[in-house]
C-alpha cells in the first residue's frame, strides 16, 4: 500500500559524495584545528576536497527534478521540522564554508591561517549536517525499514565521517604525500570510524527487526552482506591491520571503503524500490 | 477557519458500481489507465497519478467457510496532521479553509518526498507533469458549494459530503444501529479528532478491522521522528569527533601552542 519516491542513481549518488564531502571537511577542520603541523596537508586536501563534490551535490538534486529551475521553489521557505527544507538550505551554506576554507587553506599568513581554523569549526557542523540529515531524511518517511530504528542519521554520519576519511588518504597517497605523519592519523581516525558505523549497523538491524528484511533477505541480501558488510567494511579493516605498514595495502582499503559507502547508500535506497 | 468539511465513506452502503472512480475522472479529466487482471474484481490496484478514487473489492473468509465480499471506496484521507503537507519542502501542499490538503501545481517541484511520506500511499507522482498529485476533494467544486463529484454521483450516499461534526455524530449513529443489526465489527476509521493523525477528514465505516481493508491499524506521522533522529546523529558526531580528535591529537610535536 505504501508508495516508495522512486528515487534513483542521481540520489544515490548524492547521498553518497554528500557523505564524503561533509565527512572530508570535518577531518579536515579536526586536523587543522587539533593536529600539528605537519597534518597541514590533510587539512588542505580535506577542505579543497569538499568543495568539488558539494558543487556536484547541488548539480545533482537540481539535476533529478527534471526542470532545473524549480529548484528555486526550494527557497520560497525554511522549514525547521523538515529534512528536505532544512537540507536544501544546509547545502548552499555548507557549499559557502567549503569555498571559503579551500581558498584560506592555500594560505601562507599566520593570520589567515588562524581564521580558516575558526571557520573551519563552525564549518564542520554544516559538514556534519551534510553527512547526516539525508537518513534523518529517510527517517521520517512513512516507510518501516527507513524509518522504524531511528538510526538512519547516525549510520549516514558514521558512514560519511569514513568514507570523506578514506577519500584523503586516497589522494594523500595518490599525489604521494603519504609519507607525512598526516596519513598515518587519519587512516587511524577512518578506522574508529569503521568500527562506530559496523556498530551503528548492527544496532540499527537488531531495532528494525523483520523491517530489515529488504536489506538481510532478498536478492539486495549478497550486496549488502558481501559489499557493504564484507568488502566495505570488514575487509578495509583487516588490511588495515594486516598490512599496517604496507601503504599499497592501506590505499587498497581506502579505496573499499569508498565503495562500501556506495553500496550503503545504494542498498538502502533501492532494495525497497525496486 | 471555515467549519472544516469532511467526506464520510460508509462502506456498509457501497454496491461496488465505481461511479465515484468514474466521477472522479470525468471532473478531474484524468486519463485511462489499462485495467489488469489480478484475480479480483478490483481495478485499478493503487492510487496513481491518474486514479484519485477507487472501489476496494476485498474478499475475507468468514468462520461459516464462505465469503464476505467488502466494498470500500478509498480516497486521499485529507489528515489532520498529514505527513505529505509537513514533508513538503517547498510549501506547494498546504492547508484550506476548509481544512483539506491540496498540492499546488505551480509550486510542486518534483522532489517526490511526499510520495515515501504517505502513510497511506495516496500521493502519486506524474511523470508526465513531474509533480505530485492527489484528490483535491474536488477543491474546485467545494469553493462554488458544489461538493466532490465522488460524493455527487454516489447512487446509495455510501460517500456523503458535509461538515465533519454533523457527519461524525451521524456515522456514530449509524454504527450502533448496524451493530444493532449484528455486524459486530462495524467500526469508524479516522473519525476520531483525538485519535490518529488528529483525525482524518476523509473518514470510514468499516465493517471489520482495517487490516482487513489494507488499511494500517495505527498509522503514524512520518516526521515523528525527526527529533530522535536527530539528537542520536548528533551523539554519533560526538562519537566519531572524538575519534578523529583522538588520531589527530597533536601530542606536544611540533606546535607550540598545543
Amino acid at each position: 500500500m505504501l508508495k516508495t519516491p522512486g528515487w534513483e542513481m542521481m540520489i544515490v549518488w548524492y547521498f553518497f559524495l554528500g557523505g564524503i564531502a561533509g565527512g572530508a571537511y570535518f577531518t579536515a577542520a579536526i586536523a587543522d584545528n587539533f593536529g600539528g603541523p605537519r597534518d597541514r596537508q590533510v587539512a588542505r586536501v580535506g577542505y579543497v576536497l569538499s568543495l568539488p563534490l558539494v558543487m556536484a551535490c547541488g548539480i545533482l538534486l537540481i539535476a533529478d527534478l527534471g526542470v532545473p529551475t524549480r529548484f528555486l521553489n526550494m527557497l520560497r521557505v525554511l522549514k525547521f521540522w523538515d529534512p528536505m527544507s532544512l537540507g536544501a538550505w544546509a547545502v548552499g551554506a555548507f557549499g559557502m564554508f567549503s569555498f571559503v576554507s579551500s581558498v584560506l587553506s592555500f594560505s601562507t599568513s599566520a593570520r589567515t591561517d588562524a581564521l580558516r581554523r575558526k571557520i573551519g569549526l563552525v564549518g564542520v557542523f554544516f559538514g556534519f549536517f551534510l553527512a547526516s540529515y539525508t537518513g534523518v531524511l529517510l527517517s521520517s518517511s512513512a516507510q518501516p525499514f527507513w524509518s522504524e530504528a531511528r538510526l538512519m542519521g547516525a549510520l549516514f554520519l558514521a558512514s560519511g565521517a569514513s568514507t570523506g576519511m578514506a577519500a584523503i588518504s586516497l589522494i594523500l597517497f595518490l599525489t604521494g604525500a603519504s609519507a607525512g605523519e598526516g596519513w598515518g592519523k587519519v587512516k587511524k581516525a577512518d578506522r574508529y570510524s569503521m568500527v562506530f558505523e559496523l556498530c551503528v549497523l548492527a544496532i540499527l538491524l537488531a531495532l528494525l527487526g523483520s523491517a530489515a528484511k529488504p536489506l538481510t533477505s532478498g536478492h539486495f541480501a549478497p550486496l549488502f552482506w558481501g559489499g557493504l558488510v564484507g568488502v566495505g567494511l570488514i575487509v578495509p579493516l583487516l588490511l588495515d591491520l594486516v598490512g599496517h605498514r604496507v601503504k599499497t595495502l592501506a590505499a587498497l582499503s581506502a579505496l573499499l571503503v569508498l565503495a562500501g559507502g556506495f553500496v550503503l547508500r545504494y542498498v538502502v535506497l533501492m532494495s525497497i524500490q525496486s | 477557519m471555515a467549519r472544516t468539511l469532511a467526506m464520510f465513506t460508509d462502506t456498509s452502503l457501497c454496491i461496488g458500481c465505481r461511479a465515484c472512480q468514474v466521477a472522479c475522472k470525468q471532473w478531474n479529466e484524468l486519463g485511462m489507465e489499462v485495467p489488469e487482471w489480478t484475480g479480483t474484481y478490483q481495478n485499478h490496484q493503487h492510487f496513481t497519478d491518474k486514479t484519485f478514487r477507487l472501489v476496494r473489492f476485498i474478499e475475507e473468509p468468514k468462520p461459516t467457510g464462505d465469503l464476505a465480499w467488502l466494498l470500500m471506496s478509498d480516497v486521499c484521507k485529507h489528515c489532520a496532521q498529514a505527513g505529505c503537507l509537513d514533508a513538503c519542502p517547498t510549501g506547494a501542499i498546504y492547508r484550506t479553509e476548509y481544512g483539506t490538503v491540496n498540492i499546488s501545481q505551480d509550486v510542486c517541484n518534483g522532489c517526490r518526498y511526499c510520495v515515501s511520506s504517505c502513510p497511506f500511499g495516496v500521493v502519486a507522482f506524474n511523470e508526465g507533469t513531474g509533480t505530485a498529485t492527489k484528490c483535491t476533494f474536488c477543491n474546485d467544486r467545494i469553493h462554488n458549494g458544489l461538493g466532490p463529484a465522488c460524493a455527487k454521483a454516489c447512487p446509495t450516499e455510501s460517500i456523503q459530503f458535509g461538515f465533519r461534526d454533523d457527519l461524525v455524530a451521524k456515522a456514530q449513529k449509524r454504527v450502533e444501529t448496524l451493530k444493532a443489526m449484528g455486524f459486530k465489527d462495524a467500526q469508524l476509521y479516522g473519525a476520531d479528532a483525538k485519535g490518529f493523525l488528529g483525525g482524518l477528514n476523509a473518514f470510514f465505516l468499516l465493517l471489520s478491522r482495517p487490516g482487513t481493508y489494507n488499511l494500517p491499524e495505527n498509522p503514524k506521522l512520518p516526521q515523528r521522528n525527526v527529533v530522535v533522529d536527530s539528537l542520536l546523529s548528533i551523539g554519533s558526531a560526538l562519537i566519531v569527533g572524538l575519534g578523529a580528535l583522538l588520531a589527530f591529537r597533536d601530542r606536544g610535536k611540533g606546535r607550540d601552542d598545543a
